[in-house]
């Protein structure tokens, strides 16, 4: 198995239990309030870097399988061969897309680190670890990508 | 460069970008950094990742995948063939009872995994076999059960409402309540065309074997014992539990809506490990896989549409065109009619995702304007967007149909649909004369504006 392969493999294992562990936890923010209605704010926030992060990282994982859609019927009409440019033209353009997006999110990081950016709630978590699956995932993304252009049979 | 210029350019790459076959997800985040770099000042685009995280990090939207998990754990147990057999036994003594309970099994299956793709191969895969041996043409049996499935995203919990409610600020507990008369006048509606149906069609069997034709099946009757229906009974338990589960919760004031995505994700996989006895890794794996699969796919969609929208307004495309439209001085129903042909075109190739997100900034300022409910139009739209799902190009459902009944000629199919995308037609017209469908429920159930 290719290294990327298994790192993707990983990810998958690791966002599978996060799934889990945020459904868990607002189960449990349901049982808090029917036991004590007191306002509790960690839990939401918590399932939300939870999936943003399931949500980032596994990106190159779906693009592996091509499992992020869109619209084929204008790649149906064309001959096979153009349709090979078509497809590698897509897949650059979509590196381009996603490489901007890491770099940005690195930068993006790099701010949230230095400056000590929190969360506006009052459990105020650093904002540098959901950034830093953001980073992650984009640059692990356009990698996959590439990957696809440059091992086209 | 007038707004009206960039505008035509913002709508024609964007057109370019989607047919080119690139990922619904990054052609819309290519064009709209394209447009950024081309239109806006350089630090608008040293927080374009920023704008992403803060519009995607509210918890009603990353409720999504959970919602999704719950479908999935639902969806890949063998509750839909439970529920359809349960229901098959009971109405077995109605005429046409048989298409009448695959209509009820769709809707009490979407409601419970919110997704029509899930519904329609969960019920289709044991009631169209069944259908189809009892001697229904098969165009209809598909039919029946591609319409069915588009139930699941107008009862709650729907994910294109949860989209719905987060583009246009509704409340998203009003919303749910308000798909849910709508979504039992079409059931009504779905169940009443199968009954004629069925007459019209063992009339026609029985002309033929007047005149020496071959016997259909459809003329043969079958019954059972009281035991057995009342065997079947216990195996509709677990969609009653999951159910009044979530919705106790919900509207019982202990879960705000997306808690209940949680608890119904571990309300249904505690269901599946102890009624099917699913809870090994290995049984668990596809569950979760396809969950993470499809979830990622449609979050990365609706962080990117967030951002298209978000540079639609900065370069005051959305407005503009929303004061147009205004400035135009429709009559209401004009109005109403072309935005909702404006979204079945969309539906020929977009995913609803992707249909509300876009064009919610510039359709719901005028029909607010006009003195439309928003919540209201949120079910009508929805609706409008289920006949896209089971109309040809893209029609999603029609694909399911395609793999659990491959011998069914697509063409077949597709007729089977359309009488179905006529009645929804029907639905749509019902609820512009009689509103109160919809928001009868919420305003009866929910006196305080939240």
């Amino acid at each position: 198995m290719k290294p990327l392969e298994r790192l993707n493999r990983a990810i998958v294992f690791l966002s599978a239990i996060a799934l889990l562990v945020a459904s868990c936890v607002l189960t449990y923010s349901v049982v808090l309030r029917y036991f004590s209605p007191q306002p509790t704010d960690w839990q939401d926030e918590f399932s939300v870097f939870l999936l943003i992060g399931v949500t980032f990282m596994s990106a190159a994982w779906v693009q592996s399988q091509r499992g992020h859609i869109g619209i084929e019927a204008v790649a149906t009409l064309l001959p096979p061969s153009a349709d090979r440019w078509r497809q590698r033209l897509v897949d650059v353009a979509s590196a381009l897309f996603c490489a901007f997006f890491a770099w940005k999110s690195w930068t993006l990081l790099h701010e949230a680190w230095v400056e000590g950016y929190v969360s506006s709630s009052s459990w105020s978590p650093p904002l540098w670890i959901p950034y830093l699956t953001m980073a992650l995932g984009m640059s692990l993304l356009t990698l996959q990508i590439l990957v696809q252009v440059f091992r086209r049979p | 460069m007038s707004v009206l210029q960039v505008g035509v350019l913002y709508g024609g790459a964007t057109l370019l970008a989607m047919f080119s076959g690139m990922p619904i997800a990054f052609a819309l985040g290519l064009v709209a950094t394209a447009f950024m770099v081309a239109f806006m000042p350089a630090a608008a685009l040293d927080t374009v990742t920023q704008n992403v995280y803060e519009e995607m990090s509210s918890i009603t939207l990353l409720s999504i995948p959970l919602f999704i998990l719950k479908g999935a754990a639902i969806g890949r147990s063998p509750a839909g063939k439970d529920l359809y057999s349960a229901l098959h036994v009971w109405m077995s003594r109605i005429p046409g009872g048989l298409g009448i309970a695959n209509v009820f099994a769709c809707a009490l299956f979407a409601a419970m995994a919110g997704s029509s793709p899930a519904t329609c191969s969960a019920i289709g895969s044991a009631g169209i076999p069944e259908m189809r041996q009892r001697g229904y043409p098969g165009g209809f049996a598909a039919g029946l059960i591609a319409a069915g499935g588009t139930l699941g995203i107008l009862l709650p919990p729907s994910i294109t409402m949860i989209l719905y409610a987060v583009a246009s600020e509704q409340s998203l507990g009003r919303l749910f309540l308000a798909g849910i008369g709508p979504a039992l006048l079409l059931v009504a509606f779905f169940a009443g065309y199968a009954a004629w149906r069925y007459r019209f069609e063992t009339r026609r069997a029985r002309t033929t074997r007047a005149g020496g034709g071959i016997d259909s099946a459809l003329l043969s009757t079958e019954s059972y014992t009281l035991r057995q229906r009342f065997a079947a009974l216990p195996r509709v338990l677990p969609f009653v539990i999951l159910l009044t589960g979530v919705m106790v919760a919900l509207y019982g004031g202990f879960a705000t809506p997306s808690e209940t995505a949680g608890l119904g994700a571990v309300l249904a996989l505690v269901l599946i490990a102890v009624i099917y006895d699913t809870w090994r890794p290995r049984q668990l794996d596809p569950i979760l896989v396809n969950t993470i699969r499809e979830s990622t796919m449609l979050m990365m969609i609706i962080g990117m549409s967030l951002l298209y929208s978000y540079v639609m307004s900065y370069l005051h495309i959305s407005q503009s065109a929303a004061e147009w439209i205004v400035s135009m001085h429709f009559s209401r129903w004009v109005l109403l009619a072309a935005i909702l042909v404006l979204v079945v075109v969309l539906g020929f190739f977009l995913p609803p995702v992707s249909i509300i997100l876009m064009t919610a900034p510039i359709i719901l300022p005028p029909l607010k304007a006009a003195g439309f409910d928003l919540v209201w139009f949120g079910v009508v739209m929805t609706i409008v967007m289920e006949m896209g799902l089971i109309h040809p190009p893209v029609g999603l459902n029609l694909f399911v149909i395609k793999n659990i009944a491959p011998d069914i000629p697509l063409s077949d199919v597709i007729w089977g649909v359309l009488p179905f995308v006529a009645l929804m037609m029907v639905a749509v017209v019902v609820l512009c004369f009689a509103p109160e469908i919809a928001v009868w429920l919420p305003d009866k159930l929910i006196t305080t504006t939240r």
